[in-house]
């Protein structure tokens, strides 16, 4: 048993093999190529400070996204996440605006939306409202909350004190990578570990893959639940703090529309919006997709009413690629969803 | 109260005559139904208690109760001698007792050591120990004898292999009561002799089994005593010795069943059917018969054998690499189901819940499905009179039992279910009707009723194929029997000829490579 | 049973709450939405300006504001005009209705609702030319004035207050011309981060920044569009500077935030020019980001509009009925001068 368990670990077929590699492995050479094609076009993409400014503008899209994959993997969905987006730039800004200090405006912030993520789980896992509407309605509430926080303005400008602040989550540079990559490469790596090492995350999968049976094997499945909300709120309210540091005001519109490039980012990476399967890694490479579409398309001169159209074409071909070449796949030795490290 | 199972059985076996299970004046009500009046029920350590009632006797409530699924309205449930109010399903898997379901309750997209173990997931200061994991597991699966690799997706594997993980799971649990709910309907002979084996195993540990099962043929290899229900009450329980199969069924219903098998006698007509060298896949190969009118034809064979695969060549869902499908002497070409059902085949599938039903609609409009284009008028709107006319004869000429055509296909019994299935069918004046395992999960009673509706057909002069893995069932009520063995016919046989030995003779000809002779 | 008696009450609360929040004008909201049973006569109580003023219905004449969104600081501005004028002028009942975000059907949605909510006259900001003519001319049937503030539509009005945008955006061209000389910038490409293609007040910009360069040696890139998102047309804005462009312009006030910031990032070396103020934006002069931004008269706009209104409902007539009422050129020069 042993030898055959060194053996197999080592090819590269078995790699593929196990459930969401594959996918992954499809996608990464369609983001490699996409990537080729934008150089091409125009030299300035690959730029060193292009590359720069491109890690800034998918770390956001990372961090809904890995905020939604948690959601979808229990077999559920979150709308919310753009108008939470929208009212932690509202909140945060005003907060300080009036003169509180940044970082206990953060906290207060991320409280909020975390709140809010508890209150999704609690009406689709308590009251048992299906995750569509409920989070459509919080996803009203938020946005009148973001709109009356600062008395349906847009917040000023939220002043030299908030310097700190805005270096922490936007302009600041470590080891010459922008903050907010490394915010998302310390979110990613909290968060799939947590789903692919912990009790929490084996639950989590579960609960999406057969909640009756989960249930009836002793799994807590209203707070598994709760808890994948949760982090989806958190998510949304980092990204709301990275746009007021971004723009140094509170705008009442932001993050309009962020829960569906959520929901693009974990699908081309391989979650399932049925539940129980994707991995984390996936989002990663479905996040870059989705960023290196928006930036390259600026830079290759793509006027903009084919912008969308390219887009769509491209986000669909990602994920049939998959479906065509795994139907052709034997399923011989397929190991676990939760099973690889991301 | 949490009982530590070590602290009752300290490391010792217990005696066979101490109770681990003390049921007493259990009722139990759902809006509308009775489902348990003034049951009782008691299991000994060491033994093997089959709980046998026709479907709807409250067997399925009565269990469910005792794993903590359900709550009891009134009565006294002792478990390991202490007195349980509220079981939760958490707790009475720490109290040992597991559950296996018939319908399989696994997490599809996680592994066979995820399944086994959820729920009780084993932390190594909050990381999952995924090699422990998969090791314990596997040393679990090897003490079943299961070729199944612990990091095997559930998903992929067969409905049988993942019964084995159901048990595998329960095993791993430490499960000193165990509830079996119909655990061989999916498994092959050899499987079912393994987990007898397994079985008796756990009776020799002292663990209780309680064995829910309507193929009560097997009980006499495996129980050691038997309860009885009917309409939701206690009506007996008694040693397996001191009883017979008759006395059984007939306290299970409530009155005797003069033949279990009744079989009819018809002229043989001319031929419906004639599938020529028929190959579809692995595990369709070659494929040849005639179907008269007037018989009935039972295909026997093991699991695997290929029998379901044929009839879903034949049918048309799956595609055929070659072959001939010659109906009432005209050769048809069946690409897709449509093509079947137009020519007039038509096929009662193995899952009925599955592929048979839309358990979401309402009977009437299941009955209606495959008829909507007698049913439509010229617009294509559904005529309402002619679609009830159709429904009020199905519910009338096939007795189903429900209080009107507007419930949910999901709520009637099994055999109930079926007989909708056919149903829908015999609306359309098929030639030939395909039933592939219909009387799975059904009791005593439904599955005679499905028998005769069987023998109709014959008389009507509408061919019958009639697939089981019952062998008392073919032999009893097909004319005659073809054995299926990997895909290729092995042998066929008169019902007269037939005897159990020589059917599963051929049902284990397995042609003579090495490697296929391990697993049936 | 309990369960989804609470999810209904929940539901219609959420429902009650979003409704209020759409509606209505800012100093109102914060009372709506803490009761759910705010309806549009508490706003329209509450906008009068007037005080313990009663409602005569003979005299007062009912003049609603229907602008492009409820939420940029321009149209709040346009608001506060039309507030002070009907203020001042004691017998109009004033309404600020407006959709939540640009879009047309939205738009046509509020006109239907002022006509049935008994106006006597609507100043409309129209999203497009042509979209809300339909509804429009329906208001006219029923003998509603209209009057249009900052962009007209294609039907007639009585009158019209809004900056001739083509003009502003030319202006705003020459100005960028001008810094780029004396920063000695000769040629080099030029970014434009506009709104969306639909808005046509924020088009007539464009044109117009396109017309002063004119024959210049500098190249004008592809348009890319933030819809007036400051966080997407900042993006948009450091792709640009990626690319090599000398000088971006930023078509409305979110864009303009968008392009000072994204300037400032980069450390400068690049002419930032928008449009519109708030109080980012003028900081973002102050601090050398960008050399200078147009600055509307929006509330010029809503208190002429009014008045216009509030006149040709009395029976008179205008003397000037296209006004433009124009754009001032803030830079770092007279900054400071400003509130």
């Amino acid at each position: 048993m042993e030898r055959n368990e060194t053996r197999e670990k080592h090819t590269i077929r078995n790699i593929l093999a196990i459930r969401g590699v594959g996918q992954i492995a499809t996608i990464t050479i369609g983001l490699l190529v996409l990537c080729l094609v934008f150089a091409i076009l125009n030299h300035s993409f690959y730029s060193g400070r292009n590359v720069g400014n491109l890690l800034r503008q998918i770390a956001p899209i990372l961090i809904i996204g890995i905020g939604q994959a948690y959601v979808l993997i229990t077999g559920n969905i979150d709308l919310s996440i753009g108008s939470v987006v929208g009212m932690s730039c509202m909140i945060s800004a005003t907060l300080m605006t009036k003169g509180w200090n940044p970082w206990l405006s953060v906290i207060a912030t991320l409280i909020i939306c975390i709140g809010t993520g508890i209150g999704n789980g609690l009406l689709v896992a308590t009251c048992k409202l299906p995750p569509f509407i409920a989070t459509l309605g919080t996803m009203t509430v938020a946005r009148g909350v973001a709109q009356i926080v600062n008395n349906n303005y847009n917040t000023d400008a939220i002043g030299e004190g908030a310097e700190g602040f805005r270096s922490f989550f936007y302009y600041g540079k470590m080891l010459g990578i922008f903050n907010t990559v490394w915010i998302a490469v310390v979110l990613f790596l909290i968060f799939n570990f947590l789903l692919s090492k912990t009790r929490t995350g084996r639950h989590i999968y579960a609960v999406g893959s057969n909640i009756d049976a989960a249930r009836l094997s002793g799994v807590n499945v209203s707070i598994t639940t709760i808890k994948a909300y949760m982090v989806s709120g958190f998510c949304a309210g980092t990204v709301g703090l990275v746009t007021s540091a971004t723009s140094g005001i509170g705008t009442m519109d932001s993050g309009n529309m962020y829960e569906l490039y959520a929901v693009a980012a974990a699908v081309i990476g391989g979650v399932s919006t049925l539940g129980g399967q994707g991995l984390l890694l996936g989002t990663v490479i479905g996040a870059a997709i989705w960023g290196v579409l928006q930036n390259g398309l600026q830079f290759a001169g793509a006027p903009v009413a084919i912008r969308n159209i390219v887009i769509g074409i491209i986000v669909i071909f990602s994920v049939l690629l998959d479906v065509v070449l795994r139907t052709g796949r034997p399923r011989k030795s397929a190991k676990g969803a939760a099973h690889t490290e991301g | 109260m949490p009982v530590n199972k070590n602290d009752n059985l300290s490391g010792q076996v217990k005696s066979m005559q101490d109770y681990i299970v003390e049921m007493d004046h259990i009722e139990k009500s759902f809006p509308g139904v009775k489902a348990l009046d003034d049951v009782s029920f008691r299991l000994r350590a060491g033994e093997v208690m089959a709980l046998l009632g026709e479907n709807g006797a409250g067997k399925s409530t009565l269990v469910k109760i005792l794993s903590g699924v359900y709550t009891r309205d009134s009565g006294d449930m002792k478990i390991f001698g202490q007195e349980q109010k509220d079981l939760s399903p958490k707790l009475a898997q720490e109290l040992g007792v597991a559950i296996i379901h018939q319908e399989l309750n696994m997490c599809k997209h996680l592994t066979v050591a995820q399944n086994i173990f959820l729920g009780r997931e084993q932390t190594h200061s909050r990381v999952l120990s995924n090699r422990e994991m998969n090791k314990e597991a596997r040393d679990i699966l090897k003490k079943l004898n299961v070729d199944i690799d612990p990091t095997d997706v559930v998903g992929d594997l067969q409905v049988s292999k993942q019964q084995m993980v159901e048990i595998a799971k329960a095993l791993s649990a430490n499960a000193r009561i165990l509830i079996m709910d119909e655990p061989t309907s999916a498994l092959s002979s050899k499987e079912i002799d393994d987990l007898f084996m397994v079985i008796k195993n756990l009776k020799a540990a002292g663990c209780g089994v309680v064995y829910i099962s309507h193929r009560l043929e097997e009980l006499q290899y495996i129980v050691d005593r038997v309860t009885i229900m009917r309409d939701g009450k206690f009506i007996k329980s008694m040693d397996f010795a001191d009883t017979n199969m008759e006395d059984i069924i007939s306290n299970m219903v409530g009155r005797t069943i003069k033949e279990q098998f009744p079989r009819v006698e018809c002229p043989k007509g001319r031929k419906i059917l004639e599938v020529k060298n028929l190959n579809a896949g692995k595990l369709v190969r070659d494929i040849s018969f005639d179907l008269f009118e007037g018989e009935i034809i039972g295909f026997s064979g093991l699991m695997g054998a290929g029998r379901t695969e044929m009839t879903r060549a034949i049918f048309g869902i799956d595609p055929k690499t070659s072959g001939n499908i010659i109906l009432d002497g005209k050769d048809i070409s069946i690409n897709q189901p449509s093509d079947s059902i137009r020519s007039g085949i038509v096929l009662v599938p193995e899952d009925r819940k599955r592929d048979g039903l839309c358990t979401k609609l309402p009977v009437r409009e299941n009955i209606a499905l495959p008829n909507l284009d007698i049913l439509c008028d010229v617009f294509g709107t559904v005529n309402r009179k002619k679609e009830k006319i159709m429904t009020d004869k199905a519910i009338r000429e096939l007795q189903i039992k429900l209080p009107n055509a507007e419930v949910n296909a999901a709520a009637l019994s099994g055999g109930n279910q079926q007989k909708v299935v056919v149903g829908k069918w015999l609306a359309r004046n098929s030639r030939v009707v395909i039933f592939d395992e219909p009387t799975r999960g059904i009791d005593v009673a439904a599955k005679v009723e499905i028998y005769n509706l069987m023998n109709q057909l014959k008389k009507d002069g509408i061919g019958v194929m009639f697939v089981s893995s019952e062998m008392t069932e073919i032999m009893g009520i097909s004319d005659r029997i073809i054995v299926m063995c990997d895909g290729r016919i092995t042998g066929t046989m008169s019902a007269d000829e037939a005897t159990q030995d020589l059917v599963m003779t051929y049902a284990t000809r397995f042609e003579n490579k090495i490697t296929q002779k391990v697993t049936a | 049973m309990k369960m989804k008696a609470i999810s209904v009450v929940l539901g219609m609360a959420m429902l009650a709450a979003a409704i209020s929040g759409c509606s209505g004008s800012p100093s109102t909201t914060t009372a709506a939405t803490t009761t759910a049973a705010a309806t549009t006569k508490a706003t329209a109580a509450a906008t009068t300006a007037a005080a313990g003023e009663s409602t005569a219905a003979a005299a007062n004449k009912k003049i609603i504001l229907i602008t492009m969104d409820s939420t940029d600081q321009h149209w709040v501005n346009v608001d506060k005009g039309c507030q002070e004028e009907a203020a001042a002028l004691g017998n109009i009942t004033y309404k600020w209705m407006a959709p939540d975000k640009k879009d047309d059907a939205q738009q046509i949605e509020r006109i239907n609702n002022a006509i049935a909510d008994g106006a006597d006259a609507i100043l409309i900001a129209a999203n497009g030319p042509d979209a809300i003519t339909g509804a429009l001319e329906e208001a006219k049937a029923a003998g509603i004035v209209i009057v249009y503030v900052d962009s007209p539509a294609n039907t007639e009005a009585v009158a019209t207050f809004s900056t001739d945008n083509k003009a502003a955006g030319k202006t705003a061209g020459e100005q960028m011309l001008a810094a780029l000389a004396t920063a000695g910038v000769t040629k080099g490409s030029i970014g434009i981060v506009n709104i969306n293609t639909a808005t046509d007040s924020t088009n007539k910009r464009e044109a117009g920044f396109r017309e002063a360069f004119d024959g210049s040696a500098f190249t004008i890139l592809e348009t890319q569009y933030g819809e007036g998102d400051a966080v997407k047309s900042q993006d948009i804005a450091d792709n640009f500077i990626t690319d090599g462009v000398v000088g971006i312009f930023g078509c409305n006030e979110g864009a303009t935030v968008g392009v000072g910031n994204a300037i400032k990032g980069a450390g400068g070396g690049i002419v930032g020019v928008g449009f519109d103020r708030s109080d980012a934006i003028l900081s973002l002069i102050k601090d050398g980001s960008l050399v200078c931004t147009m600055v509307q008269n929006p509330s010029v706009m809503g208190s002429e509009g009014l008045k216009a209104a509030a006149a040709v409902l009395a029976g008179e007539t205008l003397t000037e009925t296209v006004v433009d009422t124009g754009v001032s050129i803030v830079n770092a020069a007279n900054v400071d001068s400003l509130a």
